[in-house]
């Protein structure tokens, strides 16, 4: 086990290393600077925006929703929240180009509804199931 | 407001034990898109030591299809992972030398992991909706990054081996690693997270990248490319500038070896024996699509200059200003015989943005490197 982590560590820093040497060597410093602004606004936008929304979601709904009805938030969260920002680049149309149809070419924003309908379907059945086995559990204790 | 503390945090979903199955389902996407682009990056290069096999002609399109769905389904993975460790970002320092520089070490490790890790998965799928904003090479950031990203996954695989090894023999509900006061029971199960979190993630995949997969390309409601126009078109005529010289009568396709030379205007060329080829073009960009192509044979044309088999050849564009408008066939590509210069795709002539007045198209070659607008072919 020691071997084995003490040679997974050696061949990551050589990673990294060649990665770097890469990344240095292969273009001008106005670019390198470039990468280097990205990498830094990367941590910042997740740990400093995302992550703290995140959590003040969570805190939100622990406090005003009964637990079935998180349950149902939680769900619709977790798979819409990802794919509403996979779907940014395609729902901005950032790349389109007036000269190519065959790019781009859907209503992105219907699908991204279409999406989110099945989400928030898939959350209703998650807090109608918790309520059910809730009373399930309460008939139990009384019979 | 007072920053939290690591204790802050009590739910007992952030735990190793949720950590290190969607760790693992990350790792293996990391490595599938590691291995793949490494393909697809080698496949790309002028020079290739050992040839790439021209058989199965779909290789490449499974390859990179993979390495496009790994990266995205690694986006709600990845977002899940950070939710799972944020904690640790509260983690204090230890105030002793000794003990603060090997932390120091794992730290910055992280952070780079981390950072990378958002950088590749964002760069990757911005390219895939082809919006570039930035000023660096697309191609040469996330080839160095993927470097660093896998170098500093290992070293975290390698500090965390035991943790991940308790956690994944564990079972999910197992508290050994956790923090004692992470006991709040969350609104849903770890289990539950951890169904939330792949369907995630398969759903993102297949939502932004099957789009041109026959049957079910229609409902991926987020994919850049359909089937609706027939097979997609990355650059067009117009873009690439090449729409007069391509349509001008005094075009002429160019057969160079050595001394020897030869001049073919388009009607030589469809005089001569026609062949088709069933093939995909499949682009870097994931999407891949599969079109019938008719046209002479790479080899005949070779034929007409005397060259001998087992040679490289340059295929040149009439566009001037791409990487892609001046490459090297490989000479197990050049001399097989379902590589073409096509003159027609399903049974119309050749559109202008698809190439016309003359492509090429080979077996199991990535999309950017089947060169439209054919000018020039010179045996190496």
């Amino acid at each position: 086990m020691r071997g084995m982590r003490g040679g997974l560590i050696a061949l990551g820093a050589v990673g990294m290393a060649y990665g770097a040497w890469l990344l240095l060597s292969r273009q001008d410093l106005g670019q390198i600077v470039e990468v280097a602004l990205w990498l830094a606004a990367a941590v910042v936008i997740h740990d400093g925006i995302l992550a703290p929304a995140v959590l003040a979601l969570g805190w939100l709904g622990g406090r005003l929703l009964p637990r079935a009805v998180a349950r149902g938030a939680v769900t619709v969260l977790v798979l819409l929240g990802p794919i509403v920002l996979v779907a940014i680049p395609v729902l901005g149309r950032f790349g389109a180009k007036p000269d190519n149809p065959t790019l781009l070419d859907r209503d992105y924003t219907q699908g991204l509804l279409g999406f989110a309908v099945l989400c928030v379907c898939a959350g209703v059945a998650v807090a109608l199931g918790e309520l059910r086995s809730r009373q399930r559990t309460v008939e139990e204790e009384q019979s | 407001m007072r920053i939290p503390s690591e204790d802050s945090f009590t739910s007992r979903l952030r735990s190793a034990a949720v950590a290190a199955r969607v760790g693992l389902w990350l790792g293996i996407c990391f490595g599938v898109a590691l291995a793949t682009g490494l393909i697809s990056h080698y496949a790309q290069g002028d020079s290739q030591p050992v040839p790439l096999p021209t058989s199965p002609s779909w290789l490449y399109q499974v390859t990179q299809g993979l390495h496009v769905v790994a990266g995205t389904a690694a986006i709600p993975l990845l977002l899940v992972k950070l939710w799972v460790v944020f904690p640790k970002l509260f983690q204090p320092v230890p105030r002793q030398v000794r003990e603060a520089l090997p932390t120091a070490l794992e730290r910055g490790s992280i952070a780079i992991l981390v950072s990378t890790s958002l950088v590749q998965l964002t760069t990757g799928l911005l390219n895939v909706a082809q919006w570039y904003p930035w000023g660096f090479s697309f191609r040469t950031t996330h080839y160095a990054l993927a470097f660093v990203a896998v170098g500093a996954l290992l070293v975290h695989i390698a500090v965390k081996l035991p943790v991940i090894r308790d956690a994944l023999t564990g079972d999910v509900d197992d508290t050994a690693h956790d923090r004692p006061n992470a006991r709040a029971a969350g609104p849903v199960s770890r289990r539950g997270v951890l169904v939330l979190a792949g369907t995630s993630a398969l759903a993102a995949a297949f939502l932004y990248t099957a789009g041109t997969v026959p049957g079910v390309g229609r409902i991926a409601a987020l994919s850049s490319r359909s089937r609706k126009h027939g097979i997609p078109i990355n650059r067009t005529a117009h873009s690439a500038r090449v729409v007069a010289a391509a349509s001008s009568s005094a075009y002429r396709l160019e057969l160079v070896h050595g001394a020897t030379s030869r001049a073919l205007s388009r009607e030589d060329l469809v005089a001569m024996e026609q062949r088709t080829s069933t093939l995909p073009i499949a682009c870097v960009e994931g999407w891949s699509a599969t079109g019938e192509w008719r046209g002479v044979r790479l080899r005949d044309l070779l034929d007409l200059i005397d060259a001998p088999t087992g040679r490289d050849v340059r295929i040149r564009s009439i566009q001037t200003f791409s990487a892609s408008a001046d490459t090297v066939l490989p000479a197990n590509f050049a001399d097989d015989d379902r590589t073409l210069m096509a003159l027609e795709l399903d049974g119309e002539t050749l559109s202008m943005d698809h190439g016309y007045p003359v492509r090429l198209i080979a077996p199991d070659r990535p999309g950017v490197m089947q060169t439209k607008w054919v000018s020039r072919i010179e045996v190496l």
